[in-house]
């Protein structure tokens, strides 16, 4: 029984000691922008990311038309005016995390370091991120905040006060096991 | 080992490349707003938004001396437009000069592809309807209502070329309510070209000329022109412009713009266009932190 049980599994065994990449396919990752004139809420589901749990290097894909706003013609703006997505469609964060052991099962709050290059800018970023692990599945979250003139995006001089100088950023990262 | 690790991070995006997702790309924003400069756009509205527009038109009489203040004439149009779908526009408005009351629907067909797959362009119909309220001076028209009443059909057909560019082709057919005279056509076949180019981030030059290939014969009419700029801020719109068309309800403007397009009074039109949009609905609730 033992035996065919080994069997059984071996090859699964085998498949996931030779992949040991996890992939996010729908990744959340929102932004927040507050002032005292308006509340400005954007969100994209359809984000990818993928970690090698042997090296800790991480990667996220995003495309900036696919974020939705609460406010519909904002996603037109966003995209037409101020991230220019025609020219710069998406937004790639490269990075690696810090002491991560993809063994360890609890909970675990892990720097990431990387660059994040957006709008034909690239920022180096350090984000705090949590870590939790059920069963085959990584759980990365966390929040950080970007600096909107990092990024060289125009904004007229009437608008300023409408968009925040400091954007808020959350993502969520729910990671299974990448198969090729 | 540097090296290594930075190859290693390109497998990572290779991979992430491998997996974008198949979802079409549709070109957005061919045009900004659901106008061009007084011609509709082929643009809808989304889904939930209700645009407040208010047009108006300043121009001046040839009289010698004027005691006006700013400018001897003004006509406002006055409209509520709601997007039903993403697609889907209906809007209604009222014009004070020549008291036309005016609807439209106008229904997105296609949607420009950027994936180079799909169609190259994006197409709307407009279907509109005016009713000309004013009293008539002679009584040798037969006013009844459905004679005062309007009908245009558009056939919007636009295509973005470039972040800068974008042109739109308007095959035009106007059923006119009144006709002035029996040899006037009460149908009409009409052309409109117009485009956009960008100035700025939020700025762009419009221009729109009509053309109509079998004119009203008993008055002198002109195919409307104009030329101006497009000012796009958050929720408002300004549109600024000059033109010959007094009207602002497309079977006017298209078939009855009695002035050709240059500086004199009373043919110079100042067009000033504010809309400011509400969003009646959340497109997405996004919770808060």
């Amino acid at each position: 029984m033992n035996k065919l049980l080994l069997i059984l599994f071996l090859p699964i065994m085998l498949v996931r000691a030779q992949s040991d990449k996890v992939i996010a396919r729908q990744g959340q990752v929102s932004f927040f922008s507050y002032t005292s004139v308006e509340h400005i809420k954007a969100q994209n589901n359809q984000v990818l990311s993928v970690v090698d749990l042997s090296s800790n290097e991480i990667a996220v894909r995003m495309l900036m038309n696919a974020f939705v706003f609460e406010k519909a013609l904002m996603r037109d703006h966003f995209n037409e005016s101020y991230i220019e997505s025609d020219i710069y469609p998406e937004g790639i964060f490269e990075g690696k995390i810090l002491d991560f052991d993809s063994a360890v099962s609890d909970s675990q709050t892990r720097l990431i370091k990387g660059v994040f290059s957006m709008h034909g800018v690239q920022q180096e970023l350090e984000i705090k991120t949590k870590i939790e692990q059920q069963n085959d599945t990584f759980i990365l979250s966390g929040t950080f905040q970007v600096l909107v003139q990092d990024y060289n995006i125009n904004i007229p001089p009437l608008l300023a006060g409408n968009i925040a100088k400091t954007i808020t950023v959350d993502f969520r990262f729910e990671y299974e096991p990448y198969e090729n | 080992m540097a090296i290594s690790s930075l190859a290693q991070a390109q497998d990572l995006l290779d991979i992430l490349e491998k997996e974008g997702s198949d979802t079409p790309k549709y070109t957005t924003a061919t045009f900004k707003f659901s106008r061009i400069s007084f011609g509709h756009s082929v643009e809808t509205r989304k889904n939930g938004t209700l645009d407040v527009f208010v047009a108006t038109r300043f121009w001046n009489t040839p009289a010698d001396r004027s005691q006006s203040f700013f400018a001897e004439r003004l006509s406002s149009r006055i409209a509520l437009e709601y997007g039903i779908s993403d697609r889907l526009l209906i809007g209604f408005g009222g014009t004070t000069f020549d008291g036309r009351f005016d609807g439209f629907l106008k229904y997105k067909l296609l949607r420009q592809r950027e994936d180079e797959q799909g169609a190259g362009f994006s197409m709307s119909l407009l279907q509109n309807a005016s009713y000309f309220s004013e009293g008539l001076a002679s009584n040798g028209f037969d006013a009844t209502a459905s004679n005062r009443t309007s009908f245009t059909t558009q056939l919007l057909i636009a295509k973005k070329f470039s972040r800068r560019l974008s042109l739109q082709l308007a095959p035009t057919f106007v059923h006119r309510g009144l006709v002035y005279q029996e040899s006037d056509a009460q149908s009409h076949f009409a052309l409109g070209v117009g485009g956009r180019f960008r100035l700025g981030s939020h700025v762009f030059l419009v221009s729109e000329y009509y053309y109509v290939a079998n004119p009203i014969e008993s008055v002198d009419t002109f195919g409307p022109f104009s030329i101006g700029v497009n000012w796009e801020l958050s929720d408002v719109m300004l549109q600024f412009m000059v033109t010959n068309a007094v009207s602002m309800v497309e079977d006017a403007f298209i078939t009855d713009t009695r002035n050709n397009f240059n500086f004199k009074a009373p043919n110079l039109n100042f067009g000033f266009h504010f809309t400011y949009t509400f969003h009646l609905k959340k497109a997405v609730k996004i919770p808060d932190q």
